[in-house]
């Protein structure tokens, strides 16, 4: 079992958890479909203190010896999903990077021949 | 035929201007463009000092974004030849009409200047050598075609792979992974014996801790391109 105490910390703790992430997205200082993850992630920290038969469950399951390990874990790997989400959005964003420099570059290229020709006339 | 010299340069106001002459004496049919990519010495001054014709990046893309500008370009102005030189004067334009003449008559769609064919003039460092050799025999495992100097960066590419290239082109160290893209996608590949000259001036980009990284990306990436580049 969880004792009392942490539970109510644990609480706590995702209490400002979503208040923070609800601020940032209200200043529009996170765009919500990049804080999908984060929210879910809330949801099932949430899910598992309040019933915390599902994680005595998983704890059994898996032949964790402590409670809380078992929450480590869950937490962890919800951590690993974030980070590879990022990266994939940071990979992405390189390649729009990419081709709009390469656009750029091309699009200078011809504003520079109009030019030319504009002092030739 | 309409053949384009595509230059990648980063940082070669040394070399840059001698290899354009190069191309220009040997080459005068053909059409060149430098991609420099936002070299942080005068090279885009001297290009522009000098009204070559060059196109320049706002942002250091690597050899790969940049050579892929370079096919954009190509592709956009109905070019049916594209060759990549590199701009640091290890390449020689009196090997470039040997380079096409598989592409003009029809019997391949991508040629490489190899300097281990004939195995004459600089022939790059035994270590390097070794390195080479393993991707070769990689992708001669990978797709069954021998190609010996998988890093060469002097190629002639037809219209249909400037299309492709356009399309998507590996971003660091894109050469090896380039063959294999074009093998999966059905290319005749063959490979033209050339000489290299030693690098004329400027520094080379590879250090011992990139190589052994160099390695590792690539042997990753052919695997991957093996497997994976079937769809778009």
């Amino acid at each position: 079992m969880l004792s009392t105490s942490l539970k109510t910390a644990i609480l706590v703790a995702i209490f400002i958890y979503f208040v923070i992430l609800v601020l940032l997205l209200k200043q529009k200082r996170l765009a919500l479909r990049y804080t999908l993850l984060w929210m879910f992630s809330g949801l099932l920290m949430l899910l598992v203190t309040i019933f915390p038969q599902i994680l005595e469950g998983v704890t059994r399951l898996l032949g964790i010896q402590l409670l809380s390990n078992a929450l480590f874990a869950i937490l962890f790997f919800c951590v690993l999903m974030i980070l590879i989400s990022l990266t994939s959005i940071i990979s992405k964003q390189n390649e729009s990077i990419k081709q709009l420099v390469q656009h750029t570059a091309l699009m200078e290229k011809r504003i520079r021949a109009i030019e030319e020709k504009d002092e030739r006339l | 035929m309409k053949t384009l010299v595509i230059i990648p340069a980063y940082n070669e106001q040394e070399n840059i201007l001698n290899t354009i002459d190069d191309i220009n004496r040997h080459c005068p049919e053909m059409d060149y463009i430098v991609i420099n990519d936002c070299s942080k010495d005068d090279t885009e001054k001297i290009l522009r000092e000098n009204r070559k014709n060059y196109l320049s990046l706002p942002c250091n893309l690597g050899i790969g974004g940049g050579v892929q500008t370079g096919y954009r370009y190509a592709c956009e102005n109905g070019y049916d030849i594209a060759i990549q030189f590199d701009g640091d004067g290890q390449h020689e334009a009196r090997y470039l009409h040997d380079l096409v003449a598989p592409l003009e008559a029809g019997a391949a769609d991508i040629a490489i200047g190899s300097r281990f064919i004939r195995k004459e003039g600089f022939q790059s460092t035994g270590l390097r050598r070794l390195g080479i050799g393993f991707l070769s025999g990689m992708i001669k495992l990978l797709c069954g075609i021998r190609v010996t100097d998988v890093t060469s960066g002097m190629r002639a590419v037809n219209r249909r792979f400037i299309e492709e290239y356009a399309r998507s082109y590996a971003q660091d160290y894109p050469e090896p992974e380039a063959i294999i893209a074009a093998s999966v996608r059905g290319a005749k590949i063959v490979e033209v014996p050339v000489q290299m000259r030693e690098r004329q001036g400027g520094k080379s980009s590879i250090n011992p801790v990139r190589s052994v990284y160099y390695m590792i990306k690539v042997s990753l990436a052919l695997i991957l391109a093996k497997f994976s580049s079937k769809e778009r």
